[in-house]
């Protein structure tokens, strides 16, 4: 039962990964005061060209700059075609999901001549502590993790140090809540708009590569909804870092669970798709309750 | 700021749609010289194919159909300001409710069709619905219930479909087949085009009505534009969230019931994948407008069918059409105040010129 537990913890940590940095990135646009639902196409887009640059420059350096450039490059325009153009957020955003699974699809099957699972022969992501991972309790779901588990955690303190402790910071939530202000200063609210546009694209990449890298393989639509999942937990967080960590880590456990739950009690795998929806679901209904009750007292 | 929303003349209007369409044809040509083996073939087989060949511009029409249905469904919602992003779950369940419900036994045909097609828009609109009283109860953004709801309820049907309803004498998972005599007629042999046709220009026309004519299409509209308006105006929260968010899902259902009676005839796992967010992007180019949602949905089904069809021998994956479909529903909504200023520039400096 114990190594039951401490495996179903151990790999909720991991899972929460992709969540984390896919609702960090979110953060960064939705308090520059846009919904990102782009999140989803990023994040493939990063997943599929790290992949892909380290199976054919047999790097994984080299693969992940890609993912991190290619995905940049996505939300680069995605950015410039929503602000120069004035177009609709939500509509470029549905662009971008779509774009994704289109351009990821037709290279596939260009360059691999197949549509389904890409799979490679990549070494295992580094686990940096794994040396520490036989410590009792804490090793195995602390330690034993690939490094971008640990980057995900630097990157979210990296990222509520920017936004909550830097001008810049400052200025980028200035964006989404008192334009009128930034205008002022002689600041551009949309140059912010843009920038953290490009920011949520740089961290969906390293959300996607946490998703492929760890398989050796790009899987057609590798995100799974987690992307929507992030706008939830940002949702959830009440768009403060730890508390999007904290609703990260909860979903993620309960997908663990779940898995576990598939071997042990023989749940039709349908289910065990499902349950993260659910539990997002549900979370997103106790959430507006709280809020509720607690705009009554 | 006046030409951001719905000021736009119609003569600008029309000239974003042309240079939108100029612009996805050259993305498309430049896409297939850069991935089809045989240029020319391709061409020939994406742009006058699905034209020429009797099955395929059948299919083509007949794809159109759902499409302009679910696109229905959109413009309701989205013209009051309602996100309605659990089309895909909606569609599914109401195929294979119409399935089940053509399954319990009926003999006349016209009845059999009303019974499912009545059953497939229920538990469209109680799927849409369940977002609707969310957002008017709770505040929670429907944008996000209704995605998450589809994707449980997508989950749920591929279950229904792969375990309890799958016709085990069939090696792919699917259900059984509705009665082969309450089937729509086909009209275009041999392609799937059949008489869902006529019902979803029906269903377009009647939205327009609704849309313009009446009050609850009044009252949508108003809210969409100004909710705190909306509000002064004694329009009620539940005529302007819940009640779009019914019959955008009821004709979600519904239309995912056509797709049964139309094409199909039994619901196969991920049959209908894909065509809810399809009608968003056809409801987004029609700007909301029911009449507009005609072209749209044919201009969409013909991408489509181009790229089916260029598949066939080309070697190039029929997802072509995503890159270009993002391309068009970037065009047209973007393009909309830059390139109107841009043309009247360029018209008036000529004018000038004249001079």
């Amino acid at each position: 039962m114990s190594s039951a537990f401490s495996a179903i913890l151990s790999n909720a940590v991991a899972g929460m990964t992709p969540l984390l940095l896919a609702a960090m990135g979110g953060l960064f646009t939705e308090l520059a005061g846009s919904l990102n639902i782009a999140l989803e196409g990023l994040m493939m887009t990063g997943a599929f060209a790290g992949i892909v640059a380290a199976h054919l420059s047999s790097s994984p350096a080299i693969g992940v700059l890609t993912g991190l450039a290619a995905t940049a490059l996505v939300a680069w325009v995605y950015g410039i075609i929503t602000i120069g153009l004035k177009a609709n957020i939500f509509i470029t955003g549905l662009a971008v999901n779509i774009f994704a699974a289109g351009l990821t699809a037709v290279l596939s099957q260009q360059f691999f001549k197949t549509k389904s699972v890409l799979a490679f022969s990549l070494a295992e992501p580094a686990r940096p502590f794994a040396r520490l991972a036989a410590l009792p309790i804490v090793g195995p779901m602390l330690f034993g993790h690939t490094w971008f588990v640990y980057l995900a955690w630097i990157l979210t303190f990296a990222g509520w140090v920017i936004l909550f402790k830097s001008t810049y910071g400052m200025r980028l939530r200035a964006t989404g809540s008192n334009p009128k202000a930034l205008i002022i200063l002689g600041k551009n609210p949309e140059t912010y708009v843009a920038q953290s546009i490009v920011i949520s694209g740089l961290y969906c990449a390293l959300a996607g590569m946490s998703l492929s890298f760890p398989l050796s393989a790009f899987v057609p639509n590798i995100s799974a909804g987690r992307g929507w999942v992030a706008l939830v937990a940002i949702y959830l967080g009440a768009k403060k870092p730890a508390a999007i960590a904290a609703a990260c880590f909860v979903f993620a456990l309960a997908e663990s669970y779940s898995n576990f739950a598939q071997g042990s009690l023989k749940i039709p795998s349908e289910f065990i798709l499902a349950i993260p929806y659910i539990v997002t679901l549900l979370a997103l209904i106790s959430g507006a309750l709280a809020r509720r009750l607690s705009d009554r007292k | 700021m006046s030409i951001d929303k719905q000021g736009m003349n119609t003569r600008e209007g029309f000239k974003i749609i042309i240079f939108t369409l100029t612009v996805s044809v050259l993305l498309t040509l430049v896409l297939l010289g850069a991935f089809a083996s045989s240029f020319p073939d391709a061409v020939t087989a994406f742009f006058v194919r699905p034209l020429t060949n009797r099955y395929f511009f059948g299919n083509l029409l007949a794809a159109a159909i759902p499409l302009m249905i679910a696109g229905l469904g959109i413009a309701f919602a989205f013209s009051s300001s309602n996100f309605n992003l659990g089309g895909e779950g909606q569609i599914y369940a109401g195929a294979l409710a119409a399935v089940l419900a053509a399954r319990t036994g009926g003999t006349n045909p016209l009845a059999i069709q009303m019974l499912a097609l009545l059953a497939a828009s229920i538990i469209g609109a109680v799927l849409g619905g369940i977002s609707g009283l969310l957002k008017r109860n709770l505040r929670v953004d429907e944008l996000l219930s209704s995605f998450l709801i589809s994707g449980i309820t997508v989950y749920s049907v591929d279950f229904l479909i792969a375990g309890p309803l799958r016709d085990t004498s069939s090696n792919f998972m699917t259900t059984a087949a509705i009665p082969a005599n309450s089937a729509f007629l086909k009209i275009y042999p041999p392609s799937n085009l059949s008489t869902a046709l006529f019902l979803a220009l029906a269903a377009v026309i009647t939205g327009k009505f609704i849309m313009d004519r009446t009050r609850i299409g009044f009252e949508l509209k108003i809210a969409g534009a100004n909710r705190e308006f909306a509000q002064y105006a004694g329009i009620g929260a539940s005529a302007s969230t819940i009640l779009p968010m019914v019959l955008s899902g009821a004709l979600h259902g519904f239309s995912g019931g056509i797709l049964i009676f139309g094409t199909y005839f039994k619901a196969m796992r991920g049959f209908s994948a894909g065509i809810g967010w399809s009608a968003i992007a056809v409801s987004l180019i029609a700007k909301n407008n029911p009449l507009g949602l005609i072209p749209a949905a044919f201009f969409y089904a013909y991408l489509e069918a181009g790229s089916k069809s260029v598949m066939l021998g080309a070697n190039i994956s029929s997802e072509i059409v995503l890159i270009i479909q993002s391309a068009v529903l970037i065009l047209i909504t973007a393009t909309r105040v830059p390139l109107a200023r841009l043309v009247s520039n360029r018209n008036q400096h000529k004018k000038e010129g004249k001079r």
